[in-house]
């Protein structure tokens, strides 16, 4: 009987408590349901995303041409330049800027003893996705076999002066085909070849944004309990007015986050090798911004709420949305083209793609700026969002 | 800007002189009573406040002396605290006017001269005393030397110097009131509005809390409290404003308060060695009897308590009743209070 009491009253508690149902039955279905959508690519859809990829032939055969081809018609990848017109430094280019994933270069076997020279394939790549370069050398090592056997295949037909069906491919120069070995696809990493757990930081970068969240919202929440003990009205009486409380806090909140997350990577430094040291000032700029935009969200979050148990349920369920769809927990490489695009309006995925590209593509501090003006402009409209929503609180 | 760490200086109260910036002394007159200067510390004058549906000052008008100490009562929801909150520039009134001084206060109240210290805790329960002290302190915009100076005073003024470097928060809730009450007076206010300062604490805490209110009273602080506790009006204050329903139903010294209300009789309380046999008549009709019949007490109001009480009892005698006590008591605040709101203050 007593068992039985202590089971209502905990239920009868929860029945009250709405964020805590919320928490108990909300949340979690909403997470799963964001995770279903990050790996399902969509409600319903199970399409695998596809992967961004370059083309360079510097062949120039029929049977590169076939292979442009053929991986043109492949369900996986993605050509954000897709027609072989790209020189090899180019397309380096886009990868170090994350414009694809992987560039695929189709060249001659200088070592080949054969003439001609054998076709190979080189994959540029990116491998802060690991799982890409293992699927593109898959896909690209079928559509060469695929295509030399094509190849030879009408030159068996040409041979016999059949006439050249249409759809076929255009015979034009001489025909290069060699025997049906193997072909050679080899993986290059043009990233984190030369680097030290490169990979490690883009997942400090995740961990310290959301962290940067929680400890902004739960700081911002200090607002909500000086209103509840009355510290508030005490504080508006003194000489302080609500600009500067803001501000104070705003301020507070931000340099905590940037004394945060440079211990999170000084560790990294020195237990898993993130080199901060050498990219220090993007490190720095981004840091400053990210904290900044962290705290006045903290802050807008604080001031929408009317209580700390509100703002307690609301955190939880916002910060950990952002942080799924802004790639702190899950990398956006693995995401949907769909996920990334509805991932940019967090700024958790600005956040990361500025660390990104300071660790792991290494570009200097003025290429920062897409992502640095939108931290700061989100900042400043949480900020003055915040400072309108405590209009209320000044005077009843 | 100076370290919060660190601060030496001799304690002591520090010279309030000018400390509100007023040097005017002339005479305030209310309800025949006088004070010592022209302009009243607070005016407070048909101030109406509505919340929604909800009237919760009602045209309340009356005044806070210089130099005074003024006791708001009121049952629960009579608009005490919203006038403590209009006064420090919380909450803004529909209509009526408030000055300070004689001089109009303006929305943001009257920051500077006035201290507030709220009901709840409005401290830092985990910063230390000493770090409360300075932050509101600074809050105030005092720095340098008169900052040090003021937290060693308020240390001492406390009696919490030994304890300057705990933390608040694992503080007894008598010792949390002390700092409640400093922090609301480190600037040194003309004026402290002070809403329930005593709420949940011991006697012996209370007692402390009141001797530091009159060492800043003594000081020349005007002093608004509101408060449950009908003896610390009565023994605290100079001066009682009783509201209800969010206007001033009185307002005066105790003994002007009895007089206006029940009057200056005597309650006469008689234990006698039995129940009451009979209906009362003649000299005995003046007896009420209340209570249990059981417990055997007679009750009955006079004026003159030298001149009607013996005549009184031996009306009792002669009844054949034996007194086992006599209770003679002056009419008391709660007296008043009742007549009044028709509420225990705690209702």
């Amino acid at each position: 009987m007593m068992i039985f009491t202590v089971m209502m009253v905990s239920l009868r508690r929860l029945m009250h408590n709405r964020i805590e149902m919320m928490l108990t039955f909300v949340v979690p279905v909403a997470f799963f349901s964001i995770f279903a959508i990050i790996f399902g690519g969509g409600i319903g859809a199970g399409s695998t995303p596809q992967i961004k990829v370059c083309l360079v032939d510097e062949v120039n055969s029929d049977l590169s041409r076939a292979v442009m081809m053929t991986l043109h018609e492949t369900a996986g990848l993605k050509f954000v330049s897709g027609n072989g017109e790209l020189t090899k430094d180019e397309a380096k280019q886009y990868v170090r800027r994350g414009t694809a994933s992987i560039a695929i270069l189709l060249r001659r076997d200088q070592a080949s003893k054969a003439e001609p020279k054998a076709m190979v394939a080189d994959l540029l790549s990116d491998t802060s996705d690991q799982i890409a370069p293992q699927v593109v050398s898959a896909l690209v090592m079928k559509a060469i076999m695929a295509s030399m056997a094509s190849i030879q295949a009408m030159s068996k037909t040409n041979q016999g002066d059949v006439t050249q069906a249409s759809g076929t491919l255009p015979m034009v120069g001489p025909i290069s085909v060699t025997p049906m070995t193997p072909p050679s696809v080899t993986i290059v990493d043009v990233l984190g070849a030369n680097k030290t757990n490169g990979v490690i930081s883009m997942y400090a970068a995740g961990i310290a944004v959301m962290f940067l969240l929680f400890g902004a919202t739960g700081g911002g929440g200090v607002l909500l309990d000086e209103r509840e003990n009355q510290t508030l009205d005490r504080l508006l009486t003194t000489g302080l007015s609500m600009d500067e409380l803001l501000l104070g806090k705003w301020a507070y909140l931000t340099a905590l986050g940037v004394v945060q997350t440079t211990v999170m990577f000084a560790w990294g430094q020195a237990i898993f090798g993130i080199d901060l040291i050498g990219h220090f000032d993007g490190f720095l700029i981004m840091t400053i911004v990210t904290a900044g935009a962290a705290a006045a969200f903290g802050l807008l979050l604080a001031t929408i709420c009317r209580t700390r148990g509100q703002l307690n349920g609301l955190s939880v369920v916002v910060v950990l949305t952002m942080s799924a769809l802004g790639g702190s927990m899950v990398p956006r490489y693995v995401m949907s083209d769909r996920m990334r695009e509805v991932g940019l309006w967090t700024f958790n995925a600005w956040a990361l793609d500025g660390y990104d590209k300071v660790f792991w593509r290494d570009m200097p501090v003025g290429d920062l700026w897409p992502q640095m003006s939108v931290l700061m402009l989100c900042g400043a409209v949480f900020l003055v969002t915040s400072r309108l929503l405590a209009i209320r609180w000044e005077a009843d | 800007m100076t370290s919060v760490l660190g601060y030496f200086g001799m304690p002591g109260l520090p010279d309030r002189e000018n400390a509100s910036g007023l040097a005017s002394v002339t005479v305030y007159q209310s309800e025949g009573r006088k004070t010592d200067q022209a302009s009243p510390a607070i005016a407070v004058n048909s101030v109406y406040k509505k919340f929604r549906s909800v009237e919760a000052l009602c045209g309340a008008s009356f005044t806070l002396g210089n130099h005074e100490r003024l006791a708001l009562l009121g049952p629960n929801g009579a608009g005490k605290t919203t006038m403590i909150r209009c006064l420090a520039g919380r909450t803004r009134p529909d209509a009526g006017q408030i000055e300070m001084h004689g001089k109009r206060l303006p929305a943001t109240g009257g920051r500077g001269r006035m201290g507030l210290v709220p009901q709840d805790l409005a401290i830092y329960g985990d910063l230390t005393t000493r770090e409360n002290l300075v932050a509101f302190a600074r809050f105030h915009g005092l720095a340098g030397k008169t900052l040090r100076s003021r937290v060693d005073w308020a240390l001492t003024w406390t009696g919490l110097g030994e304890r300057q470097n705990d933390l608040v928060g694992g503080f007894s809730g008598g010792m949390k009131r002390r700092v409640n009450l400093a922090c609301g007076v480190m600037h040194q206010p003309s004026v402290l509005l002070l809403d329930e300062p005593t709420v949940g604490v011991d006697p012996q805490s209370r007692q402390r809390i009141f001797q530091m209110l009159d060492e800043l009273h003594a000081a020349g602080t005007s002093v608004l409290l509101t408060t449950h506790h009908l003896d610390e009006a009565e023994q605290r204050c100079d001066r009682i404003v009783i509201i209800d329903h969010g206007n001033v139903v009185a307002d005066g010294t105790l003994a002007e308060l009895v007089n206006r209300t029940i009057g200056a009789s005597r309650h006469v309380k008689l234990q006698i060695d039995g129940p009451v046999r009979e209906p009362m008549r003649g000299p005995m009709a003046t007896w009420q009897v209340t209570g249990d019949p059981v417990a055997n007490v007679l009750e009955t109001r006079v004026n003159d308590v030298a001149g009607q009480l013996p005549g009184l009892l031996e009306g009792v005698r002669d009844a054949g009743y034996v007194v086992r006590n006599v209770d003679v008591r002056a009419p008391s605040l709660h007296d008043v209070f009742l007549h009044l709101t028709g509420k225990e203050l705690r209702d």
